[in-house]
């Protein structure tokens, strides 16, 4: 049982400092890429789309009037969609049955070992973390980590089957589905359904926040053979989700602030002309038969002008 | 009957991979009552197949020459994959590199842009042109032979293509059967942009093999930076298009005319797209007679590239991108302009004003203004005196999707349209939502070999669809109506539709841009300005 009881604990440790890390270098990664060329879809600024679809350019002498910034609306809309997943309701229903439930399952159980972690801090400062906790505190924390902990597992398990079953069965999202897909539906029905079965058995996840307490305290503690699949199973979990692409939860925040919705505009002697002065001086090494070797963006661009003044003066 | 299901079928030997039949495509409304004929497809012919690979779908864009030996082949290949590195490269494509990378890493294949790609739906929804095809293919190309992954990553994320000429020419043709119209970006609660990644394979050709269609490289930028259009105008060549044009307003309204032209100091360097000169010079005629109606200090440039807004390079390479916006903004620079107005060309819209942005600094950054506003401001200020009676007919909008989803001028058109035409009728879908006429990203000026047939039929049906349903209930041809498409490639478009499917002749359709509406609808004008034989 020793074995068992350290193998959990590593376990945790290990996924927990894995996926931080692991999450960490990739949106560093992301958010050391240049800056670009702006690539943006309207409307930028979301909601009604027939009032703010516009953008400057619609003004006469645009670039003398302030920007509109619109920072509320985009925060808004990104946060709430979380937990709507406005497109996927409007645009494939069937889909949205599954992925929702499935996404929330996804959002719920994390929030849930977050809850777990403070019911087992509060625990350890004396808090009883029960129904009938003198403390309201405790009784929140306690109720908190019950109703995250069981939607998690019923949404969760509801929508990996569904999520699956879909992926099988329509052929548009079937054909280009990898092996590894399949992977991660199965591993996250796996998750739920073991967390449900271990919730079966402990209905008020004491030994889960237990565990919890031990894992603060460096003192492991041994567990029925339930929670320990779904804590083992959760721990693999956090190792394998940065080899996915679930860091979407994060980076669509990048996608639409940065990329789609970019419309700064380039005006003279700002910040953004600076940077992109120093884009223009990296030095180009495409190779096709119209980019002359060893020259930089901005003598690329140039060119043309330089050869004609050149003729000109000949 | 060839069917590609599946990316790793691009590897099969089938020519072509996907068969296109007019009986599979996207019906279109009165096709039943036989008012429509659908014309057959062209097919390549033996001599044709012989000479280019078009084993996609049985259409040729590019036409790329097969390679004579083994040698050949293999060299095709480490040229693109040294491409297709250089495309994760700061120094070759920081222009692009962040939504590419964005785009590659995070689409999750759930396939919700599919029916907001309107070629994928109007050809029976043929599997090549689903909007996350392309980048599939893409990315499992790059999990193979640029991240090298082993054999069991490869197994678990499909990567098993096997690059040979086959695949990379059916790839490179791929990239041309996406009009870039972006509604699938659009969409995507991801923020994943497929279009773009068509873009930048486009780009991946042109910039490190010398392969893109020879209308949009070398008949069209490159041709644009030696004698100064795109339509092999020259300098001397605009001098006398003008004198015909000034000629032509005479004829028309009685006035006398002078288009200014390198006139230094003017307010407004105005830029056309050259093909109005050569296609539609009312356009030109009807901007000239509003603009001295308004009293507008402006002027044209006769400088090399100076007269012709276009910027092909936008559609598939950033060097020619550059280079162009560049010269525009140096002839603007020259005539000591204070702003530059762009014309109705949609792309040339986007380039110079969005794209370009972040290209030109300092005292190359001279404000750029859609032509759009500068209109609306003239019909709404009261300045001049407008009859809405003489536009009294059907008129509808077609937006380029330049200007409504890549650049959110969405409403001074309308309100223009409005003010002037008591029978304006909106096409549905319309404003951002838009469907783009079919000729977007070159397809519009690329004429060789079979491809007009696919635009006209596959990527421009679900515009024609718009067009037939919003006139659906005026629809005896001695009703004249107009489709009003301020876009010079979209006007190109349009004329090939009406009449490859009779259109004028059946349903009294005629297209044009916007600014002849307002024009036909000045009151001191002696007689309407829009003549009605096309």
């Amino acid at each position: 049982m020793a074995r068992v009881r350290i193998l959990l604990a590593v376990a945790t440790y290990f996924g927990y400092v894995f996926i931080i890390v692991m999450y960490s270098a990739k949106l560093v990664k992301y958010l050391h890429l240049p800056m670009h060329l702006r690539s943006e879809v309207y409307p930028v600024i979301p909601g009604d789309r027939t009032s703010k679809e516009r953008s400057c350019y619609e003004d006469l002498d645009w670039w003398t009037r302030p920007r509109r910034h619109h920072l509320l609306q985009r925060g808004w809309f990104l946060f709430s969609d979380y937990f709507l997943l406005r497109e996927y309701f409007r645009r494939d229903r069937s889909y949205w049955l599954f992925l929702y439930p499935w996404h929330i399952g996804f959002i719920l159980i994390i929030t849930f070992h977050i809850f777990c972690f403070f019911g087992a801090l509060a625990s350890l400062l004396g808090i009883p973390v029960t129904d009938g906790s003198p403390s309201s505190f405790g009784k929140v924390i306690y109720g908190l980590i019950l109703a995250t902990g069981v939607v998690s597992f019923i949404s969760g398990l509801f929508g990996s089957i569904g999520i699956l079953i879909k992926r099988i069965t329509d052929k548009d999202l079937r054909h280009y589905a990898t092996p590894q897909n399949y992977f991660t539906y199965i591993l996250l029905l796996a998750v739920f359904l073991s967390g449900l079965y271990s919730w079966y058995l402990d209905p008020a996840f004491s030994e889960y926040t237990d565990f919890w307490k031990g894992l603060i305290t460096f003192k492991p503690i041994d567990v029925e053979p339930a929670t320990a699949s779904h804590i083992l199973l959760f721990a693999f979990l956090l190792i394998y989700l940065p080899f996915t692409r679930s860091l979407h939860y994060i980076t669509r925040l990048f996608g639409f602030l940065f990329i789609r919705w970019d419309d700064k505009p380039n005006l003279r002697g700002s910040e953004l002309e600076k940077e992109v002065e120093e884009m223009v001086r990296l030095k180009v090494g495409w190779e096709g038969p119209h980019i002359k070797p060893n020259l930089t963006w901005k003598e690329i661009a140039s060119e043309a002008i330089v050869r004609e003044k050149e003729q000109v003066s000949k | 009957m060839s069917i590609c299901k599946k990316i790793e079928d691009i590897n099969r030997a089938d020519d072509p991979l996907v068969e296109i039949k007019s009986t599979d495509l996207m019906p279109l409304p009165n096709v039943s009552d036989h008012s429509i004929q659908e014309p057959s497809l062209k097919r390549l012919t033996e001599e044709q197949k012989q000479q280019y690979e078009g084993s996609l779908d049985g259409f040729v864009a590019i036409g790329l020459p097969r390679p004579k030996n083994k040698q050949e082949e293999e060299e095709l290949v480490r040229k693109f994959l040294n491409g297709l590195s250089k495309l994760f490269s700061k120094e070759n494509n920081w222009t692009f590199l962040q939504p590419l990378f964005h785009s590659l890493e995070y689409c999750v294949k759930c396939q919700l842009c599919s029916d907001s790609c309107p070629v994928y739906v109007a050809s029976g929804r043929k599997e090549i042109y689903r909007p996350t095809f392309r980048p599939e293919l893409l990315r499992r190309i790059i999990n193979k032979y640029i991240k090298k992954q082993g054999a069991l990553v490869a197994k678990l994320t499909r990567s098993d293509i096997e690059l040979n000429f086959t695949v990379i020419a059916r790839l490179a043709e791929l990239a041309y059967r996406c009009t870039l119209c972006r509604r699938c970006a659009q969409v995507c609660p991801l923020g994943v942009d497929n279009a773009l990644v068509s873009r930048e394979i486009r780009k991946l050709f042109s910039q490190e093999m010398g392969i893109a269609p020879r209308e949009i490289h070398e008949l069209g930028t490159v041709q644009q930076l030696k004698v100064g259009s795109t339509t092999g105008i020259t300098p001397p060549a605009l001098k006398d298009l003008l004198d015909f044009i000034e000629e032509e307003i005479k004829e028309k309204t009685g006035k006398e005319i002078k288009i200014p032209l390198d006139k230094k100091g003017a307010d407004v360097l105005l830029l056309h797209n050259a093909g109005e000169f050569i296609s539609w010079p009312e356009n030109i005629e009807a901007f000239a007679i509003l603009f001295d109606a308004a009293n507008i200090n402006w002027t044209l440039s006769s400088e090399l590239g100076g007269y012709d807004g276009v910027n092909y390079g936008v559609w598939y390479d950033d060097v020619q991108m550059a280079r162009i916006a560049v010269k525009h903004a140096q002839v603007a620079k020259e005539l000591q302009v204070k702003k530059i107005n762009v014309g109705e060309c949609g792309h040339a819209h986007k380039a110079f004003i969005v794209i370009a942005d972040r290209v030109l600094t300092g005292d190359l950054n001279i404000p750029r203004e859609s032509a759009f506003p500068v209109l609306e401001n003239l019909v709404l200020s009261g300045k001049i005196g407008f009859d809405p009676n003489r536009n009294n007919f059907p008129v509808t909008l077609h937006d380029p999707c330049n200007v409504v989803r890549l650049m959110g001028i969405v409403e001074p058109q309308r309100r223009i349209l409005r003010k002037i035409c008591p029978q304006f009728t909106e096409m549905e879908p319309h404003g951002v939502d838009n469907y783009c006429c079919g000729g977007g990203s070159g397809f519009a000026v690329m004429g060789g070999r079979n491809f007009p047939d696919w635009r006209i039929h596959i990527s421009g049906r679900m515009k024609l669809k718009q067009i037939l349903e919003v006139f659906e209930n005026v629809k005896a041809p001695e009703i004249k109506k107009y489709v009003c498409a301020p876009c010079s490639n979209c006007k190109g478009q349009m004329r090939d539709l009406i009449s490859t499917y009779g259109l004028q002749e059946k349903y009294g359709i005629r297209y044009g841009g916007l600014v002849e509406l307002v024009v036909n609808a000045m009151i001191d004008l002696p007689k309407p300005f829009i003549e009605w034989e096309q």
